[in-house]
């Protein structure tokens, strides 16, 4: 059997694939704004969802201006992690590599702190900003100490350079909260990521960035299939592997930036999504990324309506939904699964 | 702080402590030069051969002390000294500080100290003394191998803290009848008097100790705050929450889905939280804030939340406390 028929049988069973994880993503976004901590009968929630209860009553509010964000936030945000962890694993060569290493989530709360405590603002809605400008320049840091040097950024560099850059971070951080505990209690709404208390303005605020984002995510497929076949084959190819490089950067920078302030530090879904992808879809990175995208949204629900059930009438974060569940299927992965060279 | 640990400590939400225990025993006290000896609150005798005299004490025990003029050579606070509202007009010259954020404690600069004594609440339902409960720092820890560690139960009232500590200072060698103690002791007996009077011509009148946070609203539970018993037995109705979290049983957290699930006619209000426009402010915020009758009519009111150790202390706020219910409507909630 040629290559090509074997791409081309893929096609066949990939395209659909794709149909029927948007089918199940509806479901579990139709199930996020039935499900939650507060019990709303199944009528309530449609009769509020289409206005007809009048818009003072608690159901409606709950529903619409709670759980309907919310719920955007979390297809938008799980959408961004997946992608971001895909696109990273694809560029720095590294199955491992997640938003986290490459010093997103540190440099989100060093701003915080900084803004805090430089500033003295105060307030959700501004500290997304911060985080957002912080996860950025983290990146970018990231990326500017490992291009230094003849071979420009390579997998190892940038690996080191991110675990230098998160330490970097981490100590402006723990320095700063050392002397000002206001900073400190103010962070600790990022400790853990979490999906409670977004509502609207978050969600627009956030949303360009996400949507930009994963649009331009989809382009860079077939730059990361030449990426993955090393750099001199990919150079051989002709392909510009610096441009490409700081194209995907970029692309991470937003997505995990804007995702991580909105929601702080959510772990696992950017670093086993992609590999689940991987799983079905085989090595081409034009599959990987639309299945990334439908699936980590599709992880993210789950474990926020998980979270949302199980401890009523309070909830769990779904960033420790996330670590309970997550860790295990990431150490079957390791174990069992072939953790294939991204 | 006991808002934040469940916070710091979301991941091991699961880890159920051991229920409450049930040594709250009063202090004994003996009041000789020689060998010194105290009841620590979990019902524990702690014994030393003579009067310890270098003490390093958590903010509030170490303000309680202060009152009776044994100054600690060392403290340790839960959030900055400057607005630790125990420490409010406290001179603190010459007293070393070892912390000023829960959990952590610098225990080196502690051990430059050598302290003899550490003054500390119990807390039986984390069965451990403030400032070494599950969640802190480990190296915090570390204080408790330098010298003994006693304190008072946050048991089931203020007033047996208040006395507790006041053995306390006195087994230490202080003198407990002094015109301005005896000064604060009548200040609370009337602003208890006038509390239950104000509460008694109210007589349907509920109240609920809340705190609201980012992602959740936690709302107390009386059991484990020695204060909210006090209002319970002075005649207040505190709404007793149905379902306080397991592992961790001072609250019970509300998702703000749920935020409406009490309503009472007037909210208490974690004092460590709490500003004039703290209401306004959530009721922007939270979309569900203001599903609470109280809250719409802005029936709040400070609450002195875990944090007092004396007569004069609780007087005072137990003064604002009765304003507000003598302003407060019995049937908002209803």
């Amino acid at each position: 059997m040629s290559t090509s028929t074997v791409r081309a049988r893929r096609a066949l069973a990939l395209g659909p694939g794709l149909a029927v994880l948007c089918a199940i993503l509806a479901l579990v976004a139709f199930l996020s704004i039935t499900l939650g901590s507060r019990d709303i009968g199944l009528s309530d929630v449609l009769r509020a969802l289409f206005g007809l209860d009048g818009d003072n009553s608690i159901e409606h509010t709950v529903t619409v201006d709670m759980r309907v964000p919310r719920t955007l936030l979390g297809i938008g945000v799980g959408a961004a992690l997946g992608v971001a962890g895909t696109v990273l694993q694809g560029v720095t060569r590294n199955p491992l590599a997640d938003t986290g290493i490459m010093g997103v989530n540190s440099g989100a709360a060093a701003f915080v702190v900084l803004a805090i405590t430089v500033l003295g603002v105060r307030g959700v809605g501004v500290y997304i900003w911060f985080a957002f400008a912080g996860a950025i320049i983290a990146t970018l840091l990231v990326y500017a100490i490992a291009s230094l040097g003849r071979e420009g950024a390579t997998p190892v560099k940038l690996a080191l350079a991110g675990a230098a850059v998160t330490a970097g971070m981490g100590s402006l951080t723990t320095g700063i909260e050392m002397t000002n505990v206001d900073a400190l209690n103010e962070l600790r709404f990022w400790q853990v990521g979490s999906l409670a208390g977004r509502y609207a303005p978050i969600l627009s605020g956030v949303a360009p960035f996400l949507i930009i984002g994963l649009i331009a995510s989809l382009a860079c497929g077939r730059a990361l299939n030449g990426l993955a076949l090393g750099e001199d084959t990919a150079r051989g190819l002709g392909q510009r592997v610096g441009l490409t490089r700081a194209a995907a950067f970029t692309i991470v920078a937003v997505l995990a930036g804007a995702a991580t302030a909105a929601c702080g530090p959510i772990v696992f879904v950017g670093l086993i999504v992609p590999h689940l992808a991987r799983f079905i879809c085989g090595p081409d990175y034009r599959w990987i990324m639309p299945y990334s995208m439908l699936l980590s949204p599709i992880v993210l629900l789950l474990a926020d309506i998980v979270g949302r059930v199980v401890a009523r009438p309070g909830e769990l974060q779904v960033g420790v939904v996330l670590g309970v569940l997550g860790a295990p299927v990431f150490i079957g992965i390791v174990r069992y699964g072939r953790l294939s060279e991204a | 702080m006991r808002i934040w640990r469940p916070i710091v400590a979301a991941a091991a939400l699961s880890l159920t402590l051991a229920a409450c225990a049930s040594t709250d025993t009063p202090a004994t006290t003996s009041t000789s030069a020689g060998p010194w000896q105290f009841t620590n609150g979990n019902g524990e005798l702690v014994k030393a051969d003579k009067t310890p005299t270098r003490i390093i004490a958590h903010a509030g025990e170490a303000a309680a002390l202060m009152s009776f003029g044994i100054k600690p050579v060392g403290v340790y606070a839960d959030e900055s000294v400057k607005t630790d509202p125990n420490l409010k007009g406290l001179d603190l010259t010459g007293i070393e500080i070892l912390g000023e954020e829960w959990g952590k404690i610098d225990v080196e600069k502690a051990a430059s100290l050598r302290p003899d004594l550490i003054v500390a609440d119990w807390w039986p339902a984390e069965k451990a003394h403030s400032g070494l409960e599950e969640g802190v720092d480990e190296k915090s820890k570390k204080l408790k191998e330098l010298a003994p560690v006693v304190g008072v139960s946050q048991g089931k009232s203020i007033v047996d803290l208040a006395e507790g500590y006041e053995d306390l200072a006195q087994s230490l060698g202080a003198k407990v009848d002094a015109p301005d103690i005896a000064a604060a002791k009548k200040k609370f007996e009337d602003a208890v008097a006038a509390f239950k009077a104000a509460v008694a011509t109210k007589p349907n009148l509920t109240a609920l100790a809340m705190s609201p946070a980012d992602d959740k609203v936690y709302v107390a539970n009386p059991e484990y705050a020695p204060e909210l018993l006090d209002f319970q037995k002075w005649g207040l109705k505190v709404v007793n929450p149905a379902k306080p979290d397991p592992g961790f049983p001072y609250w019970e957290n509300l998702s703000w889905e749920n935020a409406d699930k009490y309503q009472p006619d007037l909210i208490l209000w974690d004092g460590r939280s709490y500003t004039d426009k703290a209401n306004a402010e959530w009721g922007k915020k939270q979309p569900t804030w203001f599903a609470i009758k109280a809250a719409k009519a802005n029936a709040v009111v400070s609450w002195p939340a875990y944090w007092l150790h004396t007569f004069g202390h609780f007087a005072t706020e137990l003064d604002k406390l009765t304003v507000a219910i003598k302003a407060a409507d019995e049937n908002v909630g209803s």
